[in-house]
């Protein structure tokens, strides 16, 4: 019996069901359990491997476009400077996910400040999130190549830097905005403009979304502190 | 040599686990599940983005899903394994990154895992256990020599 199970199982045999030879007796010994094959698995683990560390060259050359959606967590973010055009802001309230951890003391609500970009271009970003004690962090486009994000929204708790709006509408109702193709709920203060330009941008967000982030000179890390 | 036999759950439990690859459904269903945590953006702003944005949660639940599968029906692993190293790479360029990189190893370890997972192997010999049976079998033969 032992020998024949060598064969079939040597020879990759995959429908056999694996429940039926192995119901181990007590008097046979040592039962026979299913193992991982360290070859076999090299047979996947390799151009698996190599595949992925494509994949993240391409991104941080800039040739791959990755796409973000975080929430949940504040995380702070810094550009240099910000070019937009299609340009929305508006006030809303962000829920969390039920039971969440960062809740604390805010009901799982908090006030955010909505803007929304429908393309923009960032010089020199930096991201960065507070895992408790290390901060994750993630910097790209601080060479020639910029940022690109096409249909970028942000909550944001905070947001400061030197901004200049061409065309900007002040005192719109949120759910009339046209620019940037968000619309907020009735009845909220917001403003909006053809396009903006932000130096020394600094956000704490409570979430990003963009339909495409391009990140040439990606550089992801661990650090002690933040952006 | 041989092991008293075990009794009660554990036992059962590990005699369940012998008979799929556990640590790769594991690893891949919890990489799935990692990069469904890190992705939270309201629903409203998915529904925005369209086919893109939804591809970004599809990706990381049908892993979670080919986890659970790989525990559940072992039989098919290999096209679970193979469909799940795709989904895990998938991941980086729709779901922030796979999860910041976590659950894109995750998934990619769990599926090698479950590939390379064959049933019915004979049970693992240590190396100081190899190394006693290969002296039992020349000691005899010195003593026969003199």
């Amino acid at each position: 019996m032992a020998s024949s199970s060598d064969a079939t199982s040597s020879a990759g045999n995959t429908s056999e069901n694996p429940e039926s030879g192995s119901i181990p007796e007590a008097s046979d010994g040592p039962a026979r359990r299913g193992r991982v094959r360290g070859r076999r698995a090299a047979i996947m683990a390799v151009p698996a491997v190599a595949i992925t560390a494509g994949l993240a060259i391409l991104t941080a050359e800039g040739a791959l476009g990755v796409q973000f959606a975080i929430s949940g967590m504040p995380f702070t973010v810094t550009a240099t400077e910000l070019n937009g055009t299609g340009f929305e802001q508006f006030g809303g309230l962000d829920n969390m996910a039920e039971g969440s951890p960062n809740a604390g003391d805010t009901g799982g609500q908090v006030l955010v400040v909505t803007s929304a970009i429908k393309s923009a271009t960032l010089t020199k970003l930096c991201q960065s999130v507070d895992l408790g004690g290390t901060n994750l962090l993630i910097t790209a486009g601080g060479g020639s190549e910029k940022v690109q994000a096409t249909d970028l929204t942000t909550d944001s708790t905070e947001l400061s830097g030197d901004a200049a709006f061409t065309n900007i509408e002040i005192g719109n109702d949120a759910s009339t905005l046209t620019k940037a193709g968000v619309k907020g709920p009735l009845g909220v203060f917001s403003q909006q403009a053809d396009t903006v330009r932000i130096a020394n941008l600094r956000q704490t967000n409570y979430a990003t979304t963009a339909a495409v982030f391009k990140l040439p000179g990606l550089n992801l890390s661990f650090s002690s502190k933040g952006c | 040599m041989s092991e008293p036999p075990r009794q009660g759950k554990r036992a059962a439990f590990r005699r369940w686990r012998g008979d799929r690859p556990f640590w790769g459904g594991l690893l891949l269903a919890l990489g799935g599940a990692e990069v469904l945590l890190t992705m939270k953006a309201s629903m409203k702003v998915v529904l925005h983005m369209g086919m893109q944005g939804l591809a970004g949660y599809l990706l990381p639940a049908l892993m979670l899903l080919l986890g659970l599968l790989i525990l559940f029906n072992p039989a098919q692993r290999l096209f679970y394994s193979i469909t799940g190293v795709v989904l895990s790479m998938g991941t980086w360029a729709t779901s922030n990154l796979g999860g910041f990189m976590i659950g894109l190893l995750l998934g990619v370890v769990g599926s090698c895992l479950s590939f390379g997972w064959l049933p019915d192997q004979e049970p693992r010999v240590s190396r100081r256990k190899r190394r006693r049976q290969a002296r039992a079998l020349q000691q005899p033969a010195a003593e026969a020599l003199q």
